[in-house]
């Protein structure tokens, strides 16, 4: 389970927290100019990388302050917690290091041993 | 009994005697045995009969890792498949063995072993595949459900488990040499420390075997309790002692189960089992090793048992399960038990040994020889062979010659592979080590260090130095223990993972896994099917499945895998080791989160004016609401409920509302925040007036609905679904915090402190008039869909005109703790107008009969607005709100989507239900095309008649039409499909 830092209550246990899938997708208004493919792609589509992946986080049982995160997905690792407002990260500020529990890379997918 | 001289047995209380039973019959054991050291005292070794073949099994080791002595202990908290090999007995103590009917030695089950070629690997993937895809359900499920069955569970959940939460800077799994030493080195530093170990002793391979004569120049038993008094007194250590710790999660959390009962009968009411829950910087992995067993013919016979596991029960039991006991090894680790044996004056029958007599350590040589012990060096057991018990051996010797021993037991090591399975649970990664031919760790991925023969370094001299180098990081002073030996310092083995039998037959097995009943040859066979990665294989043959998970084999598989597919063990892999550690009890997850406090019930204010009356409740979420209010027990519900609605509709009921969400919204930007949030426009909405309003989810679904009063541009409430509030409330914060933080808005749940009744009915203004006579309640004044703030009694209060069941309707919202005292002048005052207090199902009753939906029941998450014919309550002119661009998706404006109607029988004797399907033909032939399905269906007291809200396709455009719903006897029943409302259509009742 993972500790993850509220930005406004400090570390505390994943159960008192609710994931709100991908961060910094915009919201486009609500107005017919915009076509049928972008609503689309924002109201269905998300990513959903392993490595780096920048999501969105709520301390639902805690302040109920929703707050962004950079996590790797391959090995759980939280880069960073910054609030809503502030600018995020860029990818290339992350130096991650740590290998992935079985040892494969953090990006791609596949198991080394069913690979072979 | 097979007792040893308890006298010097520091474990086991031998002037305490301990009666109990084993399947009826009465054994004694004493104070500190296990089932399994007490039964070997009673000369007992049959146990329990295997999983498949039902075939007779004994103790094969003395702890965690035994994969047979499974047991099920009966009493109140009937605890199925019991470790009988660790669980402590207590007087009255009642046990049975398992998988065997009628009786332990004589088992129906045990014709699958004579059946047994049939039961090959992948055998139930192949022969239940036909003759029909019901077979399976009906016959074979069954059966071999009743015939694969372990323990039984208990009947009632009982016991009674509390979880508690530690937060440490350095926890030390495993309580044993290593275990000590590093705990007491940290004695007194700035660190907490959690030492925890599974036994109810410290010291691990010091109590439970020879091989070490003494620590810093004093027995190991004076060590232990100098140590163990050292650490207990410190300030920064706790001890927890039996307490297994089951799982390492990510983040070093790691969950541990304390047994509060052990070597007693658990008390009613009192903790059983405490769950800790651990969050620890550092963990320290010294939870030691575990011998493997051989496979050989028929190595799963009562009488075969693991070397250290033998010396166990001597040393730390003071039992010896056998006087004459052969021993096979193919390593070094077999030369403490031999030491034991000879030192307890009971030298073994026979020492076998695959190694040649060079590679044996010269100090177990020379023992075996002065004692005149038969030696077969360079040798193997082909077989062993007896019923029901060991009672011969066959041993090739190093000319290939094939000897006969006689014996009841043999004592057997394979090697022995670090306790990896924390360890790569917590993700660490292994590498094989050719030289010890076991797995051993070599990459942590969190904080953990590994110590002792858990770490693989198997070597008693170069203890000292791995602790000071692995503890450097902690700014210990180096420690420097000195350790005198009985045996030799070093691990030493040869490869042997397998001996080929001298004959082959169909009914002789080489086990691989013991409580899963594989045999070497179905390894072969899966091999030779093409499941050559481990992973396959082991699901295929269920190899290292079962709850022990195959801990004195699993690694076995591995070399034999490794040689018949030529390849290095490194490259076939490991298999990974899942949590928890071993089997724990449901009781001590759950802890306290059981019956009542599971999950909590929220009640009304005036609940208990509910029980008071009769009422009858319905779950509703966390709610519990009066479903229906009898007015004697011989009134069904359906009688009460079309009473209760007859009643609203000719004078007036009263609900109780009071778990409708209810929301409360403030800020500046308050009204541009609800016109985003809510499809409805609430600009041109005049302060004191209300509106019915929905909410979209993005993708234009209806989510939710309910009132929104506007009491200033500033300031609104909104009321929401009983189930819906939560949710409500955690979207509007989204949506403020992530997309309009720009908006000054705020909002707070409501919904506890006010309690809200609605009463409607033809007589209601009569009613409120005399609750309220302050309060001018006629049309002009009072206009429908409009609210009022009124004083009670000094207590504040809300009046808001507005029905949910098609009657001319007010809902009062009173602050909770005044709630009871309105509601009984409510009730008392509206007596002589005939009142009535009615529950959920007039509820929805009235309102299908208005036609409004409930949301949830009549939409299910794909109906839009424009589907439930609501295009009214969209603000169109609106430039944004929640789901707006999505209403004109090419999806959400297709034609044929399903829209809301109403359904009545053509022949009004006819009775409808929800959930049944609306089709256009009188037969049902497949496949049958569904228009849709009825979502809503009531008998109605003022039809006097069916009728029935359903969704159907293009639904709009056949009102008017004819069709037939069909029932689950493959019947149909003709219906009219008409306009979603029955009553008042022109809205009369609302505004008179
Ligand atoms: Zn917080």
């Amino acid at each position: 389970m993972l500790i993850i830092d509220c930005p406004y209550c400090g570390p505390r246990d994943q159960s008192e927290f609710s994931n709100g899938g991908e961060a910094h997708v915009k919201r486009p208004d609500g107005s017919a100019d915009i076509g049928d493919r972008e609503w689309g792609e924002y109201v269905f589509i998300r990513a959903n990388p392993k490595g780096i992946f920048y999501e969105r986080w709520v301390h639902s049982h805690g302040c109920r302050k929703w707050f962004n995160c950079v996590r790797d997905t391959s090995t759980d690792e939280i880069l960073k917690i910054y609030k809503i407002d502030e600018e995020r990260p860029k990818l290339d500020s992350f130096k991650n290091n740590v290998k992935t529990p079985s040892g494969e890379p953090n990006l791609g997918s596949g198991n080394f041993t069913v690979k072979k | 009994m097979s007792d040893l001289n308890l006298t010097d047995n520091k474990f086991i209380q031998f002037h305490q005697k301990i009666g109990f039973k084993f399947d009826g019959v009465k054994y004694y054991g004493y104070k500190g045995d296990t089932i399994a050291s007490a039964l070997l005292r009673n000369n007992l070794k049959l146990i329990g009969r295997s999983f498949k073949y039902h075939r007779p099994r004994g103790f094969y080791t003395c702890g965690i890792e035994e994969p047979n002595a499974l047991v099920q202990i009966i009493s109140e908290y009937s605890e199925p498949n019991t470790r009988a090999t660790i669980k402590k007995i207590y007087e009255g103590m009642e046990i049975e063995s398992q998988n065997r009917w009628p009786s332990l030695e004589t088992d129906i089950g045990s014709i699958n072993n004579i059946f047994s070629p049939v039961f090959p690997a992948g055998f139930y993937y192949k022969t239940f595949m036909g003759p029909h895809k019901n077979f399976w359900k009906k016959i074979y499920e069954p059966i071999i459900r009743k015939a694969a069955g372990l323990g039984k569970p208990p009947k009632e959940f009982k016991a009674v488990s509390t979880h508690l939460h530690h937060n440490v800077d350095i926890t030390i799994v495993g309580g044993g040499l290593n275990g000590l030493i590093a705990a007491k080195s940290l004695i007194d530093t700035k660190y907490s420390v959690l030492l925890i170990d599974f036994d109810d002793q410290l010291g691990g391979i010091l109590n439970n075997s020879n091989k070490v004569l003494s620590v810093n120049n004093q027995t190991p038993m004076d060590w232990i309790s100098e140590t163990v008094k050292e650490i207990e007194n410190s300030k920064n250590i706790k001890i927890l002692k039996n307490t297994l710790v089951t799982t390492y999660n990510y983040i070093n959390h790691l969950i541990a189960v304390e047994d509060k009962f052990v070597g007693s009968r658990p008390l009613k009411d009192k903790v059983n089992s405490t769950l800790h829950k651990i969050r620890t910087d550092q963990v320290i992995l010294c939870n030691g090793h575990i011998e493997r067993f051989l496979s050989f013919q028929n190595n799963d016979l009562p009488g075969i048992m693991l070397c250290s596991s033998f010396e166990k029960y001597m040393c730390r039991y003071g039992v010896i399960p056998s006087k004459e006991t052969v021993v096979f090894s193919n390593n070094s680790n077999s030369e403490s038990l031999v030491f034991s044996l000879i030192k307890k004056g009971f030298k073994p029958k026979a020492y076998i040994d695959s190694r040649s007599g060079e590679n044996i350590e010269p100090d177990l040589f020379d023992l075996i020889r002065k004692n005149d012990i038969p030696l077969y060096t360079n040798s193997q057991i082909k077989g062993a062979y007896g019923n029901k018990k060991l009672q011969k051996i066959l041993v090739e010797d190093s000319s290939g010659g094939v000897n006969e021993i006689k014996t009841d037991f043999l004592c057997l090591s394979g090697g022995i592979n670090p306790d990896v399975h924390l360890f790569t649970q917590s993700k660490g990664l292994l590498d094989w080590d050719e030289k010890d031919l076991t797995y051993k760790p070599a990459q942590a991925f969190q904080p953990t260090i590994t110590l002792g023969s858990a770490s693989g370094q198997f070597d008693f001299n170069a203890i000292n130095k791995e602790i000071n180098e692995k503890l450097v990081i902690f700014g210990i002073k180096p420690v420097q223990i000195k350790l005198e030996l009985n045996t030799s310092h070093k691990f030493k083995i040869e490869k042997l993972w397998e001996v080929l039998p001298q004959k082959q037959t169909i009914w002789s097995k080489s086990f691989i896994d013991l409580q899963n009943d594989v045999t070497t040859k179905d390894i072969r066979q899966a091999i030779s099917e093409g499941f050559d990665r481990i992973e396959h294989l082991k699901r295929y043959t269920t190899n290292s499945m079962g709850t022990d998970q195959g801990k004195i084999s699993s690694i076995n598989a591995l070399g034999i895998v490794s040689d018949l597919l030529d390849k290095k063990v490194n490259e076939v892999g490991t298999t990974i080791y899942r949590p928890p550690y071993a089997p724990l009890s449901f009781a001590a997850i759950a802890g306290r989160n059981s019956y009542e406090y599971y999950d909590p019930e929220r009640k009304s204010p005036i609940h208990n004016w509910h029980i008071t009356n009769g009422a009858v409740f319905e779950d509703v979420g966390q709610w519990k609401r009066p479903w229906y209010f009898p007015i004697n027990k011989d009134e069904t519900m359906d009688e009460a409920v079309q009473r209760e609605s007859k009643n609203v509709r000719e004078n007036a009921g009263v609900l109780d509302g009071s778990t409708l969400g209810k929301i409360e919204i403030k800020g500046k930007d308050a009204l541009a925040f609800m016109n985003l949030i809510y499809t409805n426009s609430f600009s041109k909405m005049k302060p004191g007036t209300s509106r019915y309003a929905l909410m979209l989810g993005e993708d234009g679904m209806v989510k939710d609905d309910g009132i929104i009063c506007k009491i200033s541009d500033e300031h609104f409430i909104a009321t929401t679904t009983t189930g819906g509030a939560a949710t409500v409330l955690g979207c509007m914060e989204e949506y403020a915090q992530t997309e309009w933080p720009n908006l000054n808005v705020y909002m707070n749940s409501i919904t506890e402190q006010y309690a809200t009744f609605n009463i409607s009915g033809p007589k209601t203004r009569n009613i409120i008039e005399k609750v309220f006579p302050e309060v001018n309640f006629s049309n002009e004044a009072f206009p429908f869909m409009t609210f009022q703030f009124h004083e009670y009694e000094d207590t504040p209060i809300r009046i808001l005109r507005a029905s949910f069941t098609g009657e001319m309707g007010y809902e009062i919202y009173v602050p909770s703790n005044q709630a009871v005292k309105i509601w009984e002048k409510i009730i008392s005052f509206g007596k002589e107008f005939g009142l009535m207090p009615y529950g959920t199902e007039t509820m929805h009753l009235l309102r299908a009969e208005k036609g409004y939906i409930i949301v949830g029941q009549d939409t299910d998450g794909s109906i839009t607005p424009l589907d439930l014919g609501l295009d009214w309550i969209i603000g169109k002119s609106k430039k944004d709100f929640l789901g707006k661009r999505s209403l004109i998706r090419s999806d959400t404006v297709r034609k044929d989507r399903k829209q809301l109607v109403g359904i009545l029988p053509t022949n009004k004797n006819e009775k409808l239900e929800e959930g049944q399907h609306i089709i256009l033909d009188k037969e049902i032939k497949t496949p049958t095309p569904m228009l849709g399905h009825i979502t809503s269906c009531y008998q109605s007291p003022t039809l006097g008649h069916n009728f029935a809200l359903a969704v159907i396709k293009n639904g709009q455009s056949l009102i008017g039409t004819k069709a037939f719903a069909s029932t689950p006897e493959l019947k149909t029943i003709e219906v009219e499909i008409v306009e979603p409302i029955f009553y008042d259509k022109e809205n009369t009742k609302l505004a008179s």
